[in-house]
């Protein structure tokens, strides 16, 4: 089977069983991408499906044939993300760090669609990721400021 | 050897001026008008790998041939293990090795404060969930077979699921000494005198539950062979040296068979001090079993129902205050529910009984705590550790008797509050670092708080205010010496790599120790490299808990820091041919104060440094001063120092569906010197949060000792949606005397204060008192309707 991983079209031998998560990590070493909770509820596994922010614990891996699959990896050099990890790190939006990754592609996906979202707008979209460090308070600011940094189109 | 203790007090040993208190010790030695690093906002060094997905969490490690190791539990609440049959799912294919407490080579126990608690039991269970067997499997489906084919015999016992059924004379020993694991003893005063001169007398009695950390990454372990006589597991704890300590014993080996590396840590808030050493323990007997690398991590449900939770307590209270609003007497007496073992029970129900007045001067008191088994999940270390639990009940006996006075809550507990020279619950008299009467002060001046007395019902929702205040001893109870350390080396290329065993949670004390270790040496903060602990070259710097982490660790970080920094200007001074005195070191430059034009870099310095042949390194050590404590009525200096925090809360309850809204907090701390207020206000952040779930949201279902909502989806915690508005949270510093730049512990008080504060605001809403918690939407709606609002 294949599909578009970070950019690049990858090969895997198609195991019914095996969720997306599980896939990203132990086949292709994308750490990167967190289990938390392996139910859907608590975010950590967030990755972008075609754009779109998913729980990849959620996603069995055939379902991903033929489309693009983005973790944080691939977005390293990604203007937008770096503007968004500036002010998370700026703003102390960061601290264990373990719903950091996919924090930031839920808060990316919502500034590549919307680059003035409102602070409900901001809880809505990371309403998905749990964080027990912070409280949001840095995160919800980061995202905010983020917006204002890269300003309007 | 006997160590003689009081060779530790004084911190330092060399040429620095010991009359002077520490704090003083580096005003003096740095002579700086303003600090470089310290107080300033900076960019955790470790952020940028968190944000990349570079950081390493102890599943990240795990090679595609380690083994599986799954913990074989008990179905049973109380029952006596007749026999253990493991032969059918030892023939599974992928099985490798099924371990039971025959196999452990050295000493089957892991009980923290007491012998109670075996790795694996083989004689009894004690609650549902304990551990029996260790399955080592090559894959998921085998040892998810094994698990199946394990046979147990029991004979079951009569289970007590709460403090009353188990202190009942007939109930069943779940322990053999007696179902009360400790007690506790507090007399001070006289307080019948206290209570005959009372005019207001307030009793009630309160419950505070279970709750759990949910932490975001779940437990594990990763073990495996260095050679045949060493085994190296990384992993998560809160003390590295502990789990070594604890991973030693159980496979019968010396401290140096065993190394522990930290990885980085998902969130601890308590737990990881407690699972740590046990998941260490199941990986490394596996590994050293079978020569194998094995990994033991928990998913979410296993590690929601068998690990241990905030210990739940049942305050009963009587205070009194006079008419003129002066506190007389408080009476108390704690129940603490251990669960299944003592744990950490005697830590926190000392931290309990000695908090007991709440950060108030009352001159008598009687405080009497026990701590009681049950055949329910067994508690441990949380984030505020005992005095959330306590300030719950203490802070609500507070509000009500100034309500029963008819007096403003805020200006009753100014009267109250500990000031320099006050007297704490153990008649500790505090000379210094006393700030809670400016914490109270600020917050009533930022929340307007004199505007807000009436509470306002608008529609169908009430809105009121209220406010918490919280104290929280820094370091061990019962002035039971304390110290930490740290070790600095500098580099021939003028870099440095710092190591502590302060371990870095999320909290971000370690870059707290590296600001400090600049600040000293002058040196670029991004010269200095955090080692991730490691105990084959890490330095015991005794465990990240109880708010002292930066406190003592940091304090050892600034040991360290002086004797390089020492040694720096020494050479500094013969290569800019200028007096000691008058060198400086900026940004990892030394130069002449009063000649600017010469800086000699730091790689120039270490290689003179080297060449000269002084050591380049330096360890740190720091012990607490010295302190004493009586047995017969626990009098003393029982805590080195104590964080105060204060916090009012505006919440808005919904009368038609109970629901209650946090909707504005004001915080305030007084944190002693604050190294990096952002990470401070990240902390109160966090606590807040977790303090905000604990009062209305989060809610361990137990029936019969199982555990019926172990995951996100049906324990409910706060998601970004629940955060309210926080004003910016006000530090004030009063500085301790005997740490690095008068630093006290930040990450605990927000949490204990914050959950009085909603629900005294909840009363001053809707005029409905709780005594136990969460106070569910459910819960205000039937006590709405009870009163009829």
């Amino acid at each position: 089977m294949i599909f578009e991983l970070n950019g690049k079209n990858v090969s895997f031998e198609a195991i019914p069983s095996l969720t997306l998560l599980d896939l990203l990590r132990n086949e292709f070493g994308l750490t990167s991408v967190k289990k938390g909770c392996d139910q859907g509820e608590c975010g950590a596994c967030t990755v972008l499906l075609d754009g779109m922010p998913v729980n990849s614990c959620l996603i069995l891996s055939p379902q991903v044939e033929g489309k693009r699959v983005t973790t944080i990896d691939g977005l390293s050099e990604n203007p937008l993300m770096i503007e968004l990890r500036d002010a998370f790190m700026e703003n102390g939006a960061v601290q264990c760090g373990f719903c950091t990754p996919g924090m930031l592609l839920s808060s990316y996906s919502l500034l590549r669609d919307n680059r003035n979202p409102t602070e409900e707008e901001v809880k809505m979209a990371i309403e998905g990721n749990i964080c027990r460090c912070t409280g949001y308070v840095k995160i919800i600011e980061a995202v905010l400021d983020a917006a204002v940094r890269i300003g309007p189109d | 050897m006997k160590i003689n203790l009081k060779t530790f007090v004084l911190p330092f040993q060399y040429n620095v001026d010991k009359s002077l208190e520490y704090y003083k010790i580096l005003e003096k030695l740095l002579n700086r008008n303003e600090y470089f690093v310290v107080g300033k906002n900076l960019i955790r060094s470790d952020a940028l790998d968190k944000c990349l997905g570079k950081a390493n969490f102890t599943a990240d490690y795990l090679s595609k041939e380690s083994l599986i190791v799954k913990v074989f539990r008990s179905c049973k609440s109380h029952a006596i293990i007749k026999n253990i049959e493991t032969s059918r799912a030892m023939n599974i294919p992928g099985i490798e090795a099924i371990i039971t407490a025959r196999d452990i080579p050295g000493i089957n126990q892991i009980g923290y404060a007491l012998p109670d608690q075996p790795l694996l039991n083989d004689t009894k269970v004690h609650y549902i969930g304990d551990p029996i067997a260790l399955i080592c499997a090559q894959n998921e489906e085998a040892a998810q077979k094994a698990e199946e084919s394990i046979l147990i015999e029991y004979e079951e016992l009569k289970s007590v699921f709460d403090i009353s059924a188990a202190l009942n004379p007939d109930s069943p020993l779940i322990h053999t000494d007696g179902n009360v694991a400790v007690t506790t003893k507090i007399r001070k005063g006289n307080i019948e005198k206290g209570f005959k001169n009372s005019n207001v007398i307030i009793e009630d009695t309160y419950w505070s539950p279970y709750q759990e950390h949910m932490c975001l990454e779940t437990d594990g372990a990763y073990a495996f062979p260095d050679g045949t006589n060493k085994i190296t597991v990384i992993c998560e704890s809160q003390s590295p040296h502990l789990v070594r300590e604890k991973v030693a014993a159980i496979l019968g080996w010396k401290l140096n068979q065993v190394r522990i590396i930290q990885a980085l840590t998902g969130g601890a808030f308590g737990k990881k001090d407690d699972t740590g050493p046990i998941l260490a323990a199941y990986a490394a007997l596996s590994a050293k079993t079978l020569g194998k690398p094995s990994a033991c991590i928990y998913d979410r449900i296993e590690m929601f129902k068998t690990t241990p939770k905030r210990f739940p307590a049942k305050f009963i209270y009587k205070s009194g205050a006079d008419k003129n609003g002066n506190l007389t007497a408080i009476q108390v007496y704690i129940t603490l529910e251990c669960g299944a073992y003592a744990n950490r029970a005697p830590f926190w129900l000392w931290r309990q009984t000695a908090h007991a007045a709440g950060p108030y001067e009352v001159d008598n008191v009687a405080v009497d705590g026990r701590a009681v088994y049950t055949n329910n999940v067994y508690g441990g270390s949380f984030r505020g550790f005992g005095n959330l639990a306590l300030h719950f009940a203490v802070e609500q006996q507070i509000d009500k008797l100034a309500y029963e006075l008819c007096m403003d809550p805020l200006d009753f507990r100014l009267k109250n509050v500990l000031k320099v020279g006050s007297r704490t619950t153990c008649d500790q008299i505090l000379d210094h670092s006393v700030g809670i009467e400016k914490c109270l002060k600020s917050i009533e001046d930022a929340s307007k708080w004199k505007e807000k007395r009436v509470p306002i019902k608008n529609g169908n929702t009430l809105k009121g205010w209220g406010i918490g205040c919280a104290y929280h001893g820094n370091s061990t109870s019962r002035s039971t010496p304390d110290w930490s350390a740290a070790s600095l080396l500098m580099n021939i290329d003028g870099s440095f790599i710092y190591r502590t065993g302060i371990c870095e949670l999320g909290q971000g004390s370690p870059f707290g120790h590296v600001k400090i270790v600049a600040e000293i040496l002058g040196a670029n903060i991004e010269s200095i490299k955090i080692e991730i602990p490691d105990t084959d070259s890490t330095p015991d710097s005794k465990p990240t808990h109880g708010s002292r982490g930066l406190m003592m660790g940091g304090t050892a970080a600034a040991d360290a820091a002086i004797q390089l920094r020492e040694k720096i200007i020494k050479i500094a001074a013969e290569m800019l041919d200028c007096s000691l005195k008058l060198v400086e070191c900026k940004e990892s430059y030394a130069y002449n104060k009063e000649n600017l034009n010469k800086k000699i870099p730091f790689n120039e310095i270490a290689e003179e440094l080297h060449i000269r042949g002084l050591n380049p390194g330096a360890y740190g050590f720091y012990a607490s001063p010295k302190r004493n404590y009586d047995e017969e009525t626990g009098l003393g200096i029982n805590y080195s120092v104590y964080t105060f925090a204060s916090t009012i809360a505006e919440v808005e309850v919904d009368t038609e569906t109970g629901e209650i809204s946090v909707l504005k907090i004001w915080p305030s701390m007084d944190v002693g010197k604050a190294i990096d207020p952002i990470i401070i206000e990240g902390q109160i952040h966090g606590a807040l949060s977790q303090g905000i779930g604990f009062t209305l949201m989060e809610n361990v279902q137990l029936h019969n000792g199982n555990i019926l909502n172990p995951s996100f989806k049906d324990y409910i915690v706060p998601s970004a949606f629940d955060t309210p508005e926080v004003d910016d949270p006000i530090l004030i510093e009063e500085a301790y005397k005997h740490s690095a730049f008068g630093v006290k512990g930040v990450g605990e008080p927000s949490i204990i204060s914050i959950v009085p504060a909603i629900v005294n605001a909840i009363y001053h809403a809707t005029g409905i008192r709780f005594n136990t918690l969460p106070i569910t939407a459910e819960r205000m709606h039937k006590a709405l309707k009870e009163v009829k609002k």
